[in-house]
């Protein structure tokens, strides 16, 4: 009888611990059932592929995010960083496909000179944070003002990417059926990621951090060098995440990533990740992702008004941690 | 006579067959607790052998899985800590739960504000004066009302909560109360551990009740006038403090009689002539100044103080904590200044902390990781950790420790204080550290396990392995090291040759830490 009662325990703690992904996954069918009862047109292929392709940058920058938010901490400038590495993108394309005989070759430099901004950006707020302990909520506050500007003073007028380098941002048009490439590189950026989380001293060591730092330095862990690393990831997805844009887009959009920021945030907090920091898993991220995805191409196939999809995701942050955060510690303060 | 003078008192409190399973492990195996009037009730037992738990079921934090409990006579079924003290009773928690910032009184009737409002208002001179009132309760009308308890020694602030308490018991219309201290002298010197006991027996003269729970034996010994003793979750007896001993206590406890070899003085070894570690002239400003001293190879060097002597702050400089102003430090013959604790375990350099729960352990993280934090470099193969690597360290340390827990992915959290420190150790043992700082490495922690730590240090220097020593008791700082610094203000005011054929009294160390 003891035992079958210990059973019935573990087996109620398991699902306790696992609650989040199966909300996630009840989530998604949920979801997917209403949208289409409400609009036939949600499952056609079209829009299935659609929604597909707009996953893949927001499932980039949800990549870099789960590292920042595993730590404890938080960037709210991704979606400026985003931006800018958009901007930057453009910008170098036309220009250097003027200058340059080889379309590919000036491509390639613009692609670098974005994603050496992610890492700069993201260099910047590691240092910030790490070295100068400022809180990561109140630079990155800062840096997404500055991105901002940034961005739009870059852009001076509206450049689009010019027709003869149209085949450097071709891959972002292949696809495997209903999957574009675009996607299957978040998704292997997101795994390749996992595999930080999970399978190196990196990911350890950011576990370690986010769930005591004191304990984590005391026990000789690298703190700076992990915090600036996971700044710098993030950097680099939010970068990619310009460039994925700019190649669907075609041109330059200097405000594109304002409303990323939000997203990614909320689909790591659906994904189950602690936004105190030490617990979560990017696979639970992936998850997140296609909920977020999901409720914004649902609502704007039937017909929600831009503004009162804000409202929906505003509360959606709100309902994920709500759900995800864990109020048992006697020890939790909030502040 | 004894039996007598028991006989005339009346049973305030009992327990019986308290049973309590957690996620599938029995923490409590049906114990029992009574509790006569006007009685200090002295409850010892190893860390996990369900001393808090008892105490959680009775204020009523969390509810027992099997048996009754009566106060006053009548059931006694406590939802909330409120009801518990309705039915007056109170506890004083482990960790001290007043707010340093406000005021005795602010204090003492936090929570309760509103039966001092006027027009909207608090009506603070109202509120101070029932604070008196309730201090005079517990006989302690020298502490000042109004004063903020950021301002008051730690044994003043336990007295603040245990009037807190007794004033929210006695609000509930009870004359008698019980009143439960969680380990009250841990963070208490010895004055204020006399003071205390001073206002606990102040306070059973009243009629009131309390239960004491300590790791010290001496301290049970020296308030109790009865002891409960609980191993593993199950009653090991009880017995009036008049027919006790340490020794009678010890054996309850862990099942077996003490030994002589307390702190295995056998296996205490001659260090090498070897100096692993130099320090010459090491300053951090305004904290301590000109220390200086060497670590041989395979020593056990105590260093010993007040609370404020510089002692652990001259550890966390050691360890790379913190960077030091003045001096120098000469590491293996190397000159070394570190940055940080990473620093200084590439050199071998590690401290065991002090303060387990906010800096030794992530206790959201598995046995395994948290074994592994030291040392996941080295475990390594390419550019991934190995699990397999990973998983053989665990199981070899929880094997070769002793650790009891349900498994290697089980969360710290989950462990009990003894186990989670063995913990740390298996981390420090495995890092291949071979300069190691224990800061305190058995506090908070039951005889049994304190016994298997000092047999850890003595395998440790017998494997060349050299050692810093602060020890909870000064006891235990003698009864291990091979020498002994004494410091005060900051100062090193003396050292001691402490071998086993010769080792220095209490005495006359105590004289030169004043």
């Amino acid at each position: 009888m003891m035992n079958s009662l210990n059973l019935s325990i573990a087996r109620k703690a398991s699902i306790k611990k696992n609650l989040m992904h199966y909300i996630s996954f009840l989530a998604i069918f949920i979801l997917v059932l209403v949208f289409t009862a409400m609009d036939k047109s949600f499952v056609n292929q079209a829009n299935l592929k659609n929604l597909l392709s707009d996953t893949a940058p927001l499932m980039v920058m949800a990549a870099g995010m789960t590292f920042v938010i595993l730590l404890g901490s938080i960037d709210l400038s991704t979606g400026a960083v985003c931006s800018v590495a958009n901007v930057l993108v453009v910008k170098y394309i036309a220009e250097f496909s003027d200058k340059m005989e080889n379309v590919y070759i000036a491509a390639a430099l613009a692609y670098l000179i974005a994603v050496a901004f992610g890492l700069f950006a993201g260099l910047i707020i590691g240092v910030l944070q790490a070295k100068l302990k400022l809180p990561s909520f109140i630079a990155s506050l800062g840096l997404m003002s500055v991105w901002k500007s940034v961005a739009l003073l870059i852009t001076e007028a509206p450049v689009s990417i010019p027709k003869k380098s149209w085949g450097t941002i071709g891959w972002s048009r292949i696809n495997f059926g209903l999957i574009g490439l675009p996607l299957v590189l978040a998704l292997s950026l997101i795994i390749f990621y996992y595999i930080l989380q999970t399978k190196t001293v990196f990911g350890k060591s950011v576990m370690a951090i986010g769930g005591n730092e004191r304990a984590a330095r005391m026990a000789g862990m690298n703190i700076n060098k992990t915090k600036i690393l996971a700044f710098v990831l993030n950097g680099f997805c939010a970068a990619l995440g310009g460039i994925f844009l700019a190649a669907k887009l075609k041109s330059s959009a200097p405000t594109v990533g304002d409303s990323f920021t939000l997203l990614v945030i909320a689909s790591v907090a659906l994904g189950g990740t602690a936004l105190l920091g030490g617990k979560g898993s990017l696979l639970g991220t992936i998850l997140g992702v296609f909920t977020v995805s999901i409720i914004r191409n649902g609502m704007n196939i039937v017909g929600v008004d831009v503004f009162w999809q804000n409202i929906v995701f505003g509360l959606v942050v709100l309902c994920a941690i709500a759900i995800t955060s864990d109020r048992s510690g006697r020890s939790l303060v909030v502040k | 006579m004894l039996e007598e003078s028991k006989m005339e008192k009346k049973l305030l409190f009992r327990a019986s067959n308290i049973t309590k399973v957690f996620a599938g492990t029995r923490a409590l195996k049906g114990v029992d607790l009574d509790i006569y009037e006007g009685e200090v009730v002295g409850l010892i037992g190893e860390n996990g052998a369900g001393k808090s738990t008892l105490l959680k079921i009775i204020i009523g934090v969390q509810p027992q899985t099997q048996g009754e409990m009566t106060m006053f006579g009548k059931p006694y079924e406590p939802k909330t800590p409120r009801d518990a003290n309705g039915a007056g009773i109170g506890m004083v928690f482990q960790e001290q739960s007043l707010i340093v910032n406000l005021t005795v009184g602010q204090n003492i009737f936090f929570g309760q504000e509103k039966k001092f409002r006027k027009y909207g208002f608090v009506n603070w001179k109202k509120m101070y004066k029932d604070t008196e009132t309730a201090l005079e309760n517990v006989s302690c009308s020298h502490i000042p009302a109004r004063k903020k308890v950021l301002d008051l020694n730690f044994a003043t602030r336990q007295m603040v909560e245990i009037a807190k308490v007794v004033n929210l018991t006695r609000s509930s219309g009870h004359d008698h109360c019980l009143i439960l201290l969680d380990e009250p002298t841990s963070v208490l010197n010895e004055t204020e551990v006399q003071q205390l006991f001073t206002e606990i027996r102040k306070l059973t003269a009243q009629g009131h009740s309390v239960v004491f729970v300590s790791h010290r034996l001496d301290e049970i010994l020296a308030i109790s006038d009865r002891v409960y003793v609980y191993k593993d979750g199950e009653n090991a007896g009880n017995m009036p403090t008049a027919d006790a001993d340490e020794a009678k206590l010890y054996e309850m406890m862990v099942g077996h009689s003490t030994t002589t070899e307390y702190y295995k003085l056998d296996q205490q070894r001659k260090p090498d002539p070897e100096a692993v570690l130099d320090i010459k002239n090491l300053g951090l400003h305004g904290v301590f100044k000109n220390v200086s001293f060497k670590l041989n190879k395979g020593e056990i060097l105590g260093i010993v103080g007040v609370v404020g002597s510089g002692k652990e702050d001259i550890c966390s400089v050691i360890c790379g904590d913190e960077h030091p102003t003045f001096g120098e430090m000469y590491v293996k013959g190397e000159k070394r200044t570190y940055f940080s604790p990473a620093q200084a375990l590439s050199d071998g350099v590690l401290m065991i902390p002090k303060e387990r729960m906010e800096e030794g352990i992530v206790s959201g993280l598995s046995v395994n990781e948290n074994i592994a934090m030291s040392n996941v470099r080295l475990l390594r193969s390419g550019p991934f950790l190995s699990s397999k690597k990973m998983v053989g360290q665990s199981d070899e340390w929880i094997k070769r420790l002793r650790i009891k827990t349900a498994g290697k992915d089980e969360l710290l959290a989950r462990l009990s204080g003894g186990n989670q420190q063995k913990v740390v150790f298996a981390r420090a043992l495995c890092s291949q550290s071979d300069i190691l700082i224990l800061n305190h490495p058995t506090r908070g922690v039951d005889v049994g396990a304190k016994e298997e730590i000092y047999g850890l240090i003595r395998d440790m220097v017998k494997q060349g392995k050299s050692v810093i020593l602060l020890g909870d008791t000064l006891d235990e700082c003698i009864g291990m090291s091979n020498r002994i610094i004494v410091m005060c203000d900051g100062l090193v005011t003396g050292e001691f040759d402490a071998p086993v054929e010769d080792k220095p009294t209490q005495v006359s160390v105590v004289s030169l830490m004043m």
